[in-house]
């Protein structure tokens, strides 16, 4: 997958100064299967910049092409395919539903995309710690228990990139450092790359490129 | 599970609002409409033989009518004058044979021997709903008559008893053949005829067209007569324009003959008015669940929002909503025809036996039809609402 920025700046962000390496206001392109991070302080548009490119917003000046079509031109039902098929997110507020267990949060997606294995899944659970939450509600479990379901629920579909926004925010760097594995583990299994924000720690993990904002 | 995330904020009043209006507006529809069929196929016996607001008019007689001053005959500007009513949709004179006919029995068929003095008049043939073989040509074996149904209750309640001869039955007089004696100023002639129905409405001896055509033509004076009866069928909710019509040209109406009508007209009138009320219930109640949806939609906006961004196509998430609604529609709807023919068998029907009205039964087809119009009409306008709503969520992203 392909990713070109041509001078692409949110409205919220047109007062403030940007640099010459920054994304905004800049032309550049990235291709995948690649490992990014993307590193800035808080305000200077982190969330703006996942939310972008996921489709989710649509106020900015410029052009995003993705694989080399405008993603301003793309419809709700193309852009509905792309999530289900090539792009995966870890939302900075996890949109997780809280009335449902962790199971059926998992489950929801997976049996959307059937991608993995319910005893995958499990073990999945497991290797982050929260194996034995499966069956909570999520409205119940800690933000950084709910951030892990949010990981796992971005594993269970095929990706060619895999955003997330600030995945590690509540959780300790051992943890972090687990959940990174587990994501690049399956990342090279679905071939894929992914573009991870960070307030500042790299988690332990040396990233192929790294942009700033 | 994606029923427990679409439905799980829906208020219960709403919804048992809207099912409860639903399920009144649906059975009060199918009662009312059934109930119109069944009136429709009310008939007091003469509208087999005669379409619907179908009346005889004469001028009435009046003494001077009898001193040969005063004719009942209706002339040619009467006749204009009638076709120029609005309110009147077809007009059709009485011929008249104007030679001497008679009857009398055919030996062996059953009848006691006479001889009577007759009449014939006819009809044009688009006021003959009759469905006995009315075409007559000169080939044919018989001549149909349609008798006025007094006059077999004069026959044998009263000319029978005085002259001593056995009644005769409705069934033995349409069997029997009868010697038709036309008797022409040049040519006389015996023709078979034979009785093939009885009329409330027209006291007359009605004959087809065809043959009153061709008996005058070969046995009359070659002068017609002008006619002093006349058909006409009326538009419906008229009849106070008849009356004023009566008043004006010095008509005489069998009274009895339109009551019937006039009472169809009447019951079509309330049943339709309580159609009408059903028909505004059901639309509520179809609003009420639209309204429901929505509501239930809006309350779930986070939910449907977050599927469409984990990859939950629109079409999916429609079809959820949309089967949940369809099997509650459904359960309304055949709860709306059982309500219905419950009413139907343990109310009305009882009702209608308790006061001797005796109604066809109309088919309950149409009727199950009908409701299963109003079912689609229900899952058709929920599905494009609940489409378009899901659709604008899935646009509301920041612009």
């Amino acid at each position: 997958m392909t990713i070109e920025f041509n001078d692409v700046l949110p409205y919220p962000l047109e007062d403030y100064p940007h640099g010459n390496d920054s994304v905004w206001k800049n032309k550049f392109h990235l291709n995948f299967p690649k490992k990014v991070v993307l590193n800035a302080s808080s305000g200077k548009g982190k969330t703006t910049f996942v939310n972008t490119l996921y489709g989710i917003r649509k106020d900015y000046n410029g052009a995003i092409k993705l694989d080399g079509k405008d993603i301003s031109g793309l419809s709700l039902d193309e852009w509905i395919e792309l999530r289900k098929n090539k792009l995966s997110v870890v939302f900075q507020d996890l949109q997780l539903f809280p009335e449902l267990t962790v199971w059926e949060n998992l489950i929801l997606k997976n049996d959307l995309t059937q991608h993995q294995s319910e005893e995958r899944i499990r073990e999945m659970l497991h290797t982050l710690g929260i194996g034995d939450k499966e069956y909570m509600l999520c409205r119940k479990l800690s933000l950084g228990q709910q951030q892990r379901v949010a990981i796992i629920r971005a594993l269970l579909q095929p990706f060619e990139l895999l955003l997330m926004d600030e995945p590690f925010s509540h959780l300790d760097e051992g943890n972090a450092a687990t959940a990174l594995k587990l994501i690049v583990e399956e990342t090279n299994k679905n071939n894929g790359g992914f573009i991870l924000t960070t307030l500042g720690s790299y988690h332990g993990y040396e990233y192929e490129e790294e942009l700033t904002l | 599970m994606l029923r427990k995330i679409l439905f799980r904020n829906s208020t219960n009043f709403q919804f048992i609002f809207a099912t409860l209006g639903a399920l009144v507006g649906l059975t009060a529809l199918c009662l009312s409409f059934h109930l119109i069929l069944d009136v429709r196929s009310f008939h007091s016996g003469e509208e087999e033989l005669f379409g619907p607001n179908q009346i005889v008019i004469q001028k009435k007689v009046t003494k001077f009518s009898t001193l040969g001053m005063n004719s009942t005959d209706f002339t040619e500007e009467d006749l204009n004058e009638l076709e120029n009513k609005e309110f009147i949709i077809d007009v059709a004179p009485f011929k008249s044979v104007d030679f001497q006919v008679a009857i009398s029995e055919v030996k062996g068929d059953g009848l006691p021997p006479f001889y009577a003095d007759m009449f014939f008049q006819s009809i044009p043939d688009r006021f003959m709903d009759i469905d006995v073989d009315w075409e007559w040509s000169e080939e044919s074996e018989y001549i149909p008559i349609v008798l006025p149904r007094d006059f077999i209750m004069i026959i044998n309640y009263g000319i029978a008893q005085s002259q001593g001869f056995n009644q005769i039955s409705e069934e033995l007089l349409m069997a029997a053949r009868l010697n038709i004696h036309l008797k022409g100023e040049k040519k006389k002639d015996i023709m078979m005829g034979r009785v093939v129905g009885f009329s409330q409405k027209i006291s007359s001896i009605l004959v087809p067209e065809s043959f009153l055509d061709y008996a005058n033509a070969t046995y009359g004076s070659g002068t017609p007569l002008p006619p002093n009866r006349v058909f006409i069928e009326i538009k419906d909710d008229s009849y106070g324009e008849l009356e004023d019509l009566m008043e004006e040209m010095n008509l005489d109406i069998a009274k009895s003959a339109i009551d019937v009508v006039k009472v169809k007209t009447i019951i079509g009138v309330i049943i339709g008015i309580f159609g009408i009320a059903s028909i505004l219930i059901t639309l509520l109640s179809l609003m009420g669940f639209v309204q429901y949806s929505q509501l239930a939609l809006s309350k779930a906006s986070y939910e449907i929002q977050t599927l469409l961004r984990i990859g939950y196509s629109v079409q999916k998430i429609v079809k959820t909503f949309i089967s949940s609604l369809t099997i509650i529609f459904g359960a309304i709807t055949a709860a709306a025809i059982i309500i219905m023919i419950l009413v139907k068998v343990f109310i009305v029907n009882t009702w209608l036996d308790r006061n001797g009205i005796h109604l066809e039964e109309s088919s309950i087809l149409p009727t199950i039809l009908l409701a299963l119009c109003c079912f689609g009409l229900f899952v058709g306008a929920n599905y494009l609402n609940v489409r378009k709503t899901v659709r604008n969520l899935g646009n509301s992203d920041k612009r």
